[in-house]
């Protein structure tokens, strides 16, 4: 039982049952059969069951393998450190995105990336992440007159 | 005493200065409001939809005859029958740049949907530009030559007959509600998402009837595959000379007209309004607007002023009377 | 002989200075406007729409199909390079053709795709014009019924695309169709799994969710490693930049496949590109003789949904042209336009209007033939794109991801929708779950369910319907066989297995 907390797939089964008894739950609450035919409510009954059903063969499944190798291998916990902290950045920019403006979030985030995630020097940092922002303005906005997220600041 | 008769001209000259700074403030005040950035006109259909057309051939229009001097582009805000574009709206409370078209499903959304918050109150109407006639059509090969052919057919098959339409809110289905209740028939509501997809269902005969709109029609009917039983208007259309109105055709049914207007955010000043009436007057007497209006089959039906929010209300009281009689369930 | 005369007609017409200007102005922006994630033909057809009014209608009528047919074209650019499907059709494209990238053929993948454009767009436009008016006719006989078996086929596709794990891959699938079944109900104008926000009223936007679980995804996953390597294996001389005439070989069959598909699929109003991308790769994977190798990089794979997108293109403008119905947004702005210019499109358009059609139809021949000169060449451009270090190309990919979606929605609170997918598509690669099925969900999600309760409203709960009617018969017994086979497959192979043990 303890190797099954180990597997994703358990985890990610049981999320996933949770969601599908949500949508069924909510799905209560529509119309399943209306005088016209299948109401709001039909559909969503229907494939909320399945992903119930389906998520939980898939528990059962991560319980009952008996695979050593996947139950010994662990999760890298550096890899996904980084790859969060990289999206956070990303929401911490779509959030800035209307305080300060697209250009300015982007070079952010671009710099972030570069020179902290990836660890090359400021002077590439800061130009790739600059000059990327300048030439998606160049591109966007002023050639083919898009609108992009405008901020307080810029 | 020389110190009163200074004191008596100091508050002359204050009386002067403050009578000659409180004209120029209300002269400016009164100067006439222009646009100075482009305008958006926000649409609740995609690019292609009706609203959209409407409000790109008035921008085309309005450059045409010259009546605005900044550019006016259209915005589409799609998703949940309007209910997103009037969100939109509410959100750009006091921006003089930005005004929407609206039609009767902005009145109608709110009334069914709670998620839908923002009613016409919220936002400030400018004018009515047209009313929107409907007929019904059948194919050219059906059996109904009147409307009470179907009718009598709906009554002896209860269920059985099919109409294509739009969703439950749209004047489609409105109408439907209102003339079984009248008549005591009963028959099935086809929901499809596009007109195309509603037009294709009659002509390929999966359902029986539809209500559509005389431009939609147009080429279907002359083209000879599609036939019309009854028009719904106020006024007979001139291009329908032999059929009868729904009226005329012995079914004395209204239901609330479908209205295309222009409406402003709230928190816009006074004479940025007065611009925007000014301008849809101009433009509703211009020559081409009357073209349009001929071309597409519309109804000229200009209100603006303190009529206008009187006749919207009066729309929404109808449209939630007909919603309850229907038995659908209305949050406001 | 009608068509002879009708065509060289339209030659006539098309080949005149200014219609090919036109016409290589629309194709460009189309290509332009594909390449760019987000920004699709409909809006831009729609932005030029005023300008339009001070031209001659028929040379306004070929750019703006140019934008139309060019967009498919350049939709697999991004999606090869940079897994970010730059058109919703393209997302198919993304599957083999992102793969096919990171193992160093990008060049050929790019260049099939043009190839196979080619094919399927002239294929559409020949369709177009001999069998227009029949197929037209035909085209009505489907309606809800035929539709809904027509997306069960599809969601059986999930058989198909599922690779290991098949419940994974159904998991998948109805996490798709949870996110479709979004926003407002049509029928009974319920709003459902909108958590009280007024911005999901709407549903969630395809590209949102296509290019936050693709792209940003990828993004994420590529960043655990502290040192990207080269972000792409460059192609290395001309010859690796083009496909070989293996590749060719190797596709006969996808670009029969994309064409004949795509156009048929696009014949019907509301089927869409996506749909017959998705078809069309399906039927590849069937009659494949190495299944198991497509999601790898295997180039019919891009073949058969690139060329399954441009002939369905030609398919879309038939009942356009024909009957006077749209099918598409695109196709709705289009005929929006022709009735702006005062021509009456319907069954009596090509009677009247035979200039305006003929030459429509000649200048797509031109416009294939200019797309594909244009796209090859750009094919060693493009690669350029390659050469750019990782820490360069994933900020960029995610700005343009950025771009894309707010471009197409002008919305913050879709790129918030962005994340929360962009960590969607991180967690699927992290647990194996396959992303093709969801966006097959999503995609057919919609339509499967509003082409049923039609179908239920149409024969008063009979569900017998579905089997009455010849087509619904035939293309539910085609899904039924493609979901049991496997099953009986691994049975038997399971049986196999036993027996071995036993003996």
């Amino acid at each position: 039982m303890i190797d099954a907390f180990r597997k994703g797939d358990f985890w990610a089964g049981l999320a996933l049952a949770a969601l599908g008894a949500y949508i069924v739950k909510e799905s209560l609450g529509w119309v399943y059969l209306g005088e016209d035919g299948p109401g709001a409510g039909f559909f969503p009954r229907w494939y909320g069951i399945t992903m119930v059903f389906f998520s939980l063969l898939m528990v059962a499944g991560a319980v009952l393998k008996r695979d050593p190798a996947s139950a010994r291998s662990t999760l890298n916990w550096s890899e996904l450190r980084r790859a969060l902290g990289c999206w956070l950045a990303l929401v911490i920019c779509v959030a800035l995105l209307k305080v300060l403006g697209f250009f300015i979030a982007f070079s952010l985030l671009g710099w972030f990336m570069i020179a902290i995630m990836f660890r090359q020097p400021q002077r590439i940092a800061l130009s790739v992440s600059i000059g990327g922002a300048l030439g998606f303005y160049l591109l966007f906005s002023w050639g083919l007159d898009l609108s992009l997220p405008s901020g307080m600041l810029f | 005493m020389k110190n009163n008769r200074r004191n008596k001209m100091m508050r002359y000259a204050r009386i002067i200065a403050m009578a000659l700074v409180s004209t120029f403030i209300s002269g400016v005040a009164c100067a006439q409001w222009k646009p100075s950035k482009p305008i958006d006109l926000v649409v609740h259909t995609g690019p292609g939809g009706g609203s959209d057309v409407l409000a790109r051939s008035i921008a085309v229009m309005l450059e045409k005859e010259k009546l605005l001097p900044v550019r006016l582009q259209v915005v589409n805000k799609t998703g949940g029958n309007a209910a997103v574009a009037a969100a939109y709206l509410a959100d750009k409370k006091g921006d003089t740049n930005t005004i929407g078209l609206i039609t009767s499903v902005w009145i109608a959304t709110p009334l069914t949907s709670s998620e839908a918050k923002v009613t016409l109150r919220d936002l400030t109407p400018i004018a009515r530009l047209v009313l929107e006639p409907a007929v019904f059509a059948v194919r050219a090969d059906s059996p109904f030559k009147t409307m009470h052919d179907f009718i009598e057919a709906a009554r002896a098959n209860p269920g059985k007959l099919k109409q294509s339409g739009g969703s439950l809110t749209s004047r489609d289905s409105i109408m439907r509600q209102a003339l079984q209740q009248h008549t005591g028939t009963k028959w099935a509501f086809v929901s499809f998402q596009g007109g195309g997809e509603r037009v294709a269902a009659l002509l390929g005969g999966h359902v029986d009837m539809m209500i559509i709109e005389p431009q939609e029609a147009g080429e279907h009917i002359r083209a000879g595959k599609m036939r019309v039983l009854a028009q719904i208007a106020e006024k007979p259309l001139p291009n329908y000379p032999g059929v009868p109105t729904l009226k005329e055709a012995g079914y004395d049914v209204t239901v609330p007209p479908q209205i295309r207007a222009v409406v402003a955010p709230s928190g816009v000043p006074k004479e940025v309004v007065a611009y925007w009436e000014e301008l849809f007057s101009k433009l509703h007497n211009t020559a081409s607007w009357h073209k349009y209006v001929a071309d597409n089959q519309l109804e000229e039906g200009f209100l603006t002023g303190a009529e206008l929010p009187k006749s919207i209300d009066r729309i929404e009281d109808e449209l939630r009377t007909q919603f309850q009689h229907a038995g659908v369930a209305t949050v406001r | 002989m009608d068509v002879i005369n009708g065509l060289m007609q339209g030659f006539a017409v098309a080949m005149t200075p200014t219609a090919l200007a036109m016409c290589f102005i629309g194709v460009l922006l189309g290509t332009v406007v594909g390449v760019l994630p987000g920004l699709g033909p409909p809006a831009t057809i729609a932005m030029l729409l005023p300008l339009t009014f001070k031209m001659e209608p028929t040379g306004a009528m070929i750019m703006l199909a140019g934008i139309y047919y060019g967009a498919k074209y350049g939709g697999s650019t991004t999606s090869i390079l940079l897994n970010v499907p730059g058109e919703s059709a393209s997302v198919v494209t993304c599957l083999d053709g992102y793969q096919m990238a990171r193992n160093g053929r990008a060049g050929p993948a790019l260049g099939i795709s043009a190839i196979a454009s080619f094919i399927a767009g002239t294929f559409g436009v020949v369709a177009l014009m001999l069998v227009a008016p029949p197929l037209a006719k035909l085209s009505l006989a489907f309606s809800s019924p035929e539709y809904f078996a027509l997306m069960v086929l599809g969601l059986a596709m999930v058989v198909l695309l599922a690779g290991e794990s098949l419940t994974k891959a159904i998991l998948a699938m109805l996490v798709g169709l949870w996110i479709a079944s979004m926003g407002t109900d049509l029928f009974s104008a319920t709003s459902r799994f909108t958590f009280g926000m007024t911005n999901l009223l709407g549903g969630i936007d395809f590209v949102v969710v296509a290019i936050g679980i693709f792209a940003v995804g990828e993004v994420m996953a590529n960043m655990e490693s502290s040192e990207p390597a080269e972000m792409l294996p460059l192609p290395k001389g001309l010859r690796n930049l083009m496909p070989t005439w293996q590749d060719m070989k190797d596709c006969r069959f996808a670009f029969v496949n994309g064409s004949v598909l795509g156009f048929l699929i696009g014949v019907l109003p509301g089927a869409g590109s996506t749909i017959a991308s998705f078809l069309s790769y399906g039927v590849e994977k069937a009659v494949s003789k190495h299944p198991e190798k497509f999601g790898t990089g295997v180039i019919e794979g891009v073949a058969a949904p690139e060329g399954a997108n441009n002939a369905e293109t030609g398919g879309a403008l038939v009942p356009l042209l024909t009957l006077g119905i749209p099918g598409s947004g695109t196709t709705a702005i289009l005929l929006a336009a022709l009735v702006l210019w005062g021509f009456k499109p319907g069954p009596l358009f090509i009677e009247e209007s035979p200039a305006m059609f003929w030459g429509l139809v000649a200048s797509m021949y031109i416009g294939n033939v200019m797309l594909l000169i244009l796209n090859l060449p750009l094919v060693s451009v493009f690669a350029q794109l390659l050469k750019l270090p990782g820490y360069a190309m994933y900020p960029l990919i995610l700005g343009v991801s950025m771009i894309g979606v707010y471009t197409a929605s002008s919305s913050l609170f879709d790129l918030g929708l962005l994340t929360l997918f962009g960590l969607m598509g991180y967690a699927m690669r992290k647990l194996h779950f396959p992303t093709g099925p969801l966006v097959l969900g999503l995609v057919l999600g919609d339509g499967m369910e509003k082409a049923l309760r039609q179908s239920l409203m149409m024969s008063q709960g009979d569900i017998a319907i579905l089997w009455q009617r010849p087509i619904p018969a035939v293309l539910l017994a085609i899904a039924v066989l493609l979901l049991v086979v496997p099953l009986f497959k691994k049975f038997n192979a399971m049986r196999v297995q036993v027996i071995d043990q036993e003996a």
